[in-house]
């Protein structure tokens, strides 16, 4: 189980470095010289030259990227002289925009994508699944039909506008919600609550649908196997087979389903945070990719894959544990 | 494959067909299950209705005798923001669903002429998408080792970017050029994993089944063993996710559009539509339920259709 | 040399020049004071934003926004009076100095008298040493990329790279504590503007290198930073050692400011409108084109301000590059452009005014007549048919424009597609991403047939207008402002006589009738003049627009009407 454990973190590594040098590759090679856009609307042919040794981007572009490699593990120092600039590990390096420390940028927005990410999560995982395993276990009734044609349509709606009927309905029109705000649960645990519900709700409807399409279809997998057929033969109840035979193997698919989204969110839900104002991950991704801000982008990029990587490794480790079939050998 | 990148960040999967159904014969019945089934000849019909739109377009233009880009201040208000002139966003005998706000241009004919980007983004993707994906596939799950070794790392490579984010970012790194080759490129090289993922996994087992065995054993190549003994059997497998995964580009070229990296004017497409109609949901709320009735209407009838469709087959490998 | 940005990301959060036209049409709400009535003392403004401010250091930012917002926290040797009922808040006046300054030796040497019981936030006396060091600052090769006018007009050793590498300015004397001497490299009439630039600002001796200003910065204003976090919220609370007796520009009425940056655009303008909670004491940028019809209501038009942003929206026309050389195609494009279309896609009448001539309404001596009239701005296609057929193009050709990414620049840009598309040219857009599009079209070599930009005057009047646009000694290889590339030697000989001038409303004047010579070459179409409409909470007071911070609320007179709400 350690070599295991030790095999799939070393996989992570790689990973990690793959992800690392091809979006270097990418963003430091296709876009704009950085140097001229951080020169600014006066800018002349020196001052891009002070700029471009001080990045370090008059070097060769493998020694470059060795820099921006030893700088995430051992930090490293920017300029010269009187303008040394020391940026301490983990060095995602300073935004081209504002000049402000990277890795900060993201200690300080990651709680807002954080907050939204688990609290999605949790609507969508108590409405899906609860709504799947019913409809599983009803097949068939009015009950089945209607909750999945509403699934249907409600993992049809982009989210963009759903976001816009929901604020327009909840906060102007019956003026239940305040307006979504990044407030910090510290400040006014209502005001919290009040003002992230919405971009919950939003961003948990449209993972509650599949989900509840899945656990749907895997509980009725499960209920059609030959070893539930023995179970109903004892006499159980539909509940009791559910909840004593049913509900592990009709979730354990789940389990991995979710590791990945919920890891992938980690990294900011883009949409949502944009249109809700929500100074998250996701919304200085995309800030920084309208200001061609590469350091950002980068860390931004690295951050999700890290999460994603990670959630993949946690999946597959509870995998083993929820499934005994699965050897821990295998793969 | 990609129906949730419509949503944030990574997609996850809907759920293949389990198991491979068996070869041949059973499209006859299939056909039959579907007809009966009133949601998927609804869904149809309107996908047909959708396609001969897009076909269409340019009749459509001259039967409303407007081009998809010609301006018509007279229909709106300058005074109020260019709002449309008339009620429900201008709908009238000259412009039949209507006029864009602030330059008039006729919104029946830009749904029409967008549907064929929507539609020819997302078809060429999951063209792309599927070639590659079953042809990898196919490849690391008959071949196994080194071969399987390889592609399956390439494809944990690829599943880790965070695809929308990735996908922002390198559109709007690059040269405006040809934003919809731009698009389906970039989709395709993010989407095909999904896909080969689970082919890889039931060309694992059904090399091992009995009839792989005896046609092996019967000396058959590899050549042989893959194009008349496998691939017949991921077919329904095949026909569902490519299915389900035409929506799923068609709310991610719409989610691209909406974020500014989609296609570039004066080109009509659905996302841009929509992301153009945001602002004016309150005073114009038509410009808005238009075009997101098509695209819902059209996602939801792909999902329809792959969904029954993967119901029909599962069944039929039951039976 | 302010470039106007047409979608006014930064530029409109609040920027200056004249019209306070308020729209308070409609019997008055009940109870309900107007924005435009004074202001009580202490409470907290709100503003609701989009992007967060450029920067916080005078000498790094430079848009109309931010010139606004610096106001507040700092002061210069004069700046402009305050926008108010009477006043359009244009016109300069002492600030940190006694009076507007005496020239002398031809305008060569300008003095200034600073005031008494002037203090930093940290109780330090403002000296005319501080003066001086926050000038020289603007020299740091890393500092000084915001207001070029210091670098342009005062004398300076050509190496001279600022206080932190090269130290003192000699052609900035200081002989006592008060009184500060500036030698310029040329008559410079206009130099009490100069110094109302945001980077005269004053810093205690040897602060601020490292960017330190951009997050702590040290006020000389009544308010100063007491929390800043980037990209998310700034909070500005009373400076106490500002002493209201020596400022008569800033009333200054609340005790503290909020800002609340990265909202979604359209989410800022219904809260607004919805006025909900502490939104009642809020401000916003300016409003979407959407919004303007909502905006129709008695009760909100009440509390809906307009206002002018002094720039001109236009097209450039590369006069080096293929049919455009010739003048009468460049003529038969200023007539088959529709500037009505290119109005609409600002948002209409409320937002933009179709353009006639180069300088927009708000510049003295400026000369309205149109060289190329047409029916309301609407285009002449027949007039330019003919032109085109004179000059052998009547099959037309393909005109490559380039344009920024975003929804309003893109949608100018097919305004103009479709307006030459009436004869017969052929417009392909080029897109270009915003961050790099100034990069683009200021290099020469890359930038192509026309450009869709704009430019705002950096105080009115047809200096700072006219010949950063037109001046073709100017043309450069990168940066270039020039983008016509029109290098006529008699606008160059008019240039240089005008700004010999001693009277500056002859100065105007003969910049009024610059213009039209200008355009009788057609080196750019001016498509329209844009404006500004803005909703403001029903609690908020003293709100004035001012031409001089491109149309936003002159932020030293706001203000909220009761402060305990």
């Amino acid at each position: 189980m350690l070599r295991y454990v030790a095999g799939r973190l070393s996989w992570v590594l790689v990973i990690l470095l793959a992800v690392c040098v091809f979006t270097y590759v990418i963003f430091f090679q296709l876009s704009p010289d950085p140097a001229v856009m951080i020169c600014g609307k006066t800018c002349t042919p020196e001052r891009i030259d002070t700029i471009r040794t001080s990045l370090g981007l008059d070097r060769p572009f493998l020694q470059q990227l060795g820099d921006f490699l030893r700088g995430i593990v051992a930090g490293r120092d920017y300029g010269s002289g009187a303008n040394l600039v020391h940026c301490p590990a983990p060095c995602l390096g300073y935004s081209f925009q504002s000049g402000q420390s990277v890795w900060e940028m993201v200690l300080e927005r990651l709680p807002v994508s954080v907050t939204v990410a688990v609290g999605a999560a949790v609507l969508w995982l108590l409405g899906g699944v609860t709504i799947g395993l019913l409809s599983g276990v009803k097949e068939g009734t009015w009950w089945d039909r209607s909750t999945m044609a509403l699934a249907l349509g409600g993992s049809s709606i982009p989210p963009y506008v759903l976001a816009l009927a929901l604020q327009y309905l909840l906060v102007v029109k019956w003026q239940v919600l305040p307006f979504p705000a990044a407030i910090p649960f510290g400040d006014d645990p209502v005001a919290w609550f009040q003002s992230y519900l919405m971009p919950w709700i939003v961003l948990a409807i449209g993972y509650a649908c599949l989900y509840a399409r899945m656990t749907r279809a895997n509980v009725i997998d499960t209920l059609a196997e030959n070893f539930m057929r023995t179970a109903r033969a004892k006499g159980l109840g539909p509940v009791l087979i559910l909840r004593r035979h049913a509900l592990r193997p009709a979730l354990t698919p789940i389990v991995t389903i979710f590791g990945m989204d919920f890891a992938g969110l980690l990294g900011g839900a883009l949409i949502t945070e944009t249109v809700f104002g929500l100074n998250g991950v996701g919304k200085m991704a995309s800030d920084a990719i309208a200001k061609n801000d590469q350091p950002v982008i980068m860390a931004v990029t690295l951050l999700a894959a890290f999460f994603v990587v990670i959630g993949n490794v946690v999946v597959d480790l509870l995998y083993t544990a929820l499934d005994p079939r699965v050897r821990t050998t295998a793969s | 494959m990609a129906t949730t990148t419509l949503h944030e960040a990574q997609p996850s999967l809907p759920s293949p067909p389990t198991g491979a159904a068996p070869p041949g014969g059973t499209a006859r019945r299939v056909l039959r299950e579907l007809r009966r089934d009133i949601g998927a000849v609804l869904s149809t019909a309107f996908l047909v209705l959708i396609v001969l739109m897009a076909l269409f377009a340019p009749l459509i233009g001259t039967l409303a005798g407007h081009g998809p880009d010609t301006f018509d201040s007279a229909a709106v208000d300058k005074d109020l923001g260019g709002l449309p002139k008339g009620s429900l966003g201008g709908i009238s005998g000259d412009h039949w669903l209507g006029v864009e706000p602030q330059n008039g241009r006729d919104i029946l004919v830009r749904i029409a002429y967008g549907a064929r980007i929507s539609m020819l983004i997302a078809v060429s993707a999951t063209l792309l998408t599927t070639v590659i994906g079953v042809v990898l596939g196919l490849l690391a799950g008959f071949y196994g080792r080194w071969v399987d070794q390889v592609i399956s790392r390439l494809m944990d490579f690829l599943m880790a970017f965070p695809a929308l984010i990735f996908m922002i970012a390198v559109l709007s790194a690059l040269p405006a050029g040809n934003r919809p080759v731009l698009l389906v490129i970039v989709l395709s090289v993010f989407g095909w994993p999904y896909l080969a993922r689970v082919v890889r996994g039931q060309t694992l087992t059904l090399t091992g089944r009995e009839f792989v065995e005896a046609a092996r054993a019967s000396g058959a190549g590899s050549r042989a063993l893959i194009f008349a003994e496998i691939l017949p059997n991921l077919r329904s497998t095949i026909i569902v996710m490519t299915t389900l995964a035409v929506p799923g580009y068609i709310g991610t070229e719409a989610g691209l559009s909406f974020l500014g990296v989609g296609v570039t004017p004066p080109t009509a497409s659905w996302g841009q539509m929509i992301a153009n109609s945001v602002s004016w949901y309150q005073v114009d709320p038509m410009y808005f339920v238009i075009p997101g009735a098509f695209l819902f209407g059209t996602v939801l009838a792909l999902t329809v259709v792959g969904d029954r469709l993967r119901h029909a087959l599962d069944a039929g490998e039951a039976s | 040399m302010r470039r106007a940005v047409l979608s006014c990301a930064a530029l409109c959060t609040a920027i200056p020049l004249t019209l306070t036209a308020c729209s308070g049409g409609g019997p008055a709400a009940s109870g309900q004071a107007k924005p435009t009535a004074d202001p009580a003392t202490g409470g907290t403004v709100h503003f609701l934003e989009k992007p967060d401010f450029s920067h916080l250091d005078p000498a790094r930012g430079f848009d109309g926004g931010v010139n606004n917002f610096y106001r507040l926290i700092y002061r210069t040797l004069t700046t402009r009076e305050a926008a108010g009922p009477h006043s359009d808040g244009t016109k300069i006046v002492g600030d940190l100095a006694t009076d507007t300054g005496r020239a002398s030796e031809n305008n060569k040497t300008w003095t200034f008298t600073l005031k008494k019981g002037l203090f930093f936030q940290n109780g330090a006396p403002i000296t005319s040493q501080d003066v001086k060091f926050g000038v020289e600052r603007a020299w740091d090769p890393d500092a000084g990329i915001g207001s070029p006018y210091a670098k342009q007009v005062i004398a300076a050793p050509a190496d001279y790279k600022g206080p932190y590498q090269s130290g003192d300015l000699d052609t900035i004397e200081t002989p006592d504590e008060r009184t500060i001497v500036f030698h310029l490299k040329k008559s410079y009439p206009q130099f009490s503007s100069v110094v109302a630039q945001p980077n005269f600002t004053p810093f205690p001796k040897g602060t601020g290198a490292k960017a330190a200003f951009d997050t702590k910065p040290i006020a000389s204003g009544p308010y100063e930073v007491a929390n800043y976090r980037r990209g998310s919220s700034l909070e500005l609370v009373r400076n106490k050692h500002w002493k209201r007796s020596t400022d008569t520009v800033r009333a200054a009425r609340p005790d503290s400011f909020v800002w609340t940056f990265g909202l979604d655009a359209a989410t800022i303008d219904e809260r607004l409108i919805a006025g909900q909670g502490k939104d009642i004491n809020a401000v916003g940028p300016k409003v979407q084109p959407a919004t303007i019809a909502r905006l129709q209501t008695p009760q909100l038009k009440q509390r809906t301000l307009a206002g002018v942003t002094g720039c001109t929206t236009y097209m450039s026309l590369n006069t080096t590059k293929g049919p455009l050389r010739d003048v009468r195609v460049r003529q038969a494009i200023e007539y088959a452009v529709n500037k009505q279309t290119t109005v609409d896609a600002l948002g209409g009448s409320a937002l933009a005014t179709a353009a006639t001539s180069i300088e927009p309404p708000s510049i003295p001596g400026r000369d309205a007549t149109d060289v190329y009239p047409s029916k309301d701005g609407t285009g002449d296609p027949e007039a330019a048919r003919k032109l085109l057929a004179e000059a052998g193009q009547s099959k037309g050709f393909t005109l490559t424009v380039d344009a920024r990414a975003n929804a309003t620049e893109q949608a100018v840009a097919v305004a103009v597609q479709q307006g030459l598309k009436r004869v017969g040219i052929k417009v392909k857009i080029n897109t270009i991403d915003t961050s790099t599009f100034y990069e683009v079209i200021g290099t020469p070599s890359q930038q192509h047939d026309a450009a869709l930009t704009g430019w705002c005057p950096d105080w009115p009047g047809g200096t700072t207008f006219l010949p950063p646009l037109f001046d073709g000694r100017l043309i450069s290889d990168k940066g270039n402002s020039v983008l016509s590339m029109l290098d006529d030697k008699k606008i160059q000989k008019r240039i240089d006589e005008i700004a010999a001038m001693e009277d500056e409303t002859a100065q105007n004047e003969a910049y009024g009738k610059l213009d039209a010579e200008i355009m009788k070459r057609a080196p750019i179409v001016p498509l329209n003049y844009s404006k500004t409409v803005l909703v403001v909470g029903t609690n908020i007071a003293g709100a004035h627009t001012s031409i001089s911070y491109s149309g936003g609320i002159d932020l030293v007179g706001i203000g909220l009407a009761d402060p305990k709400k």
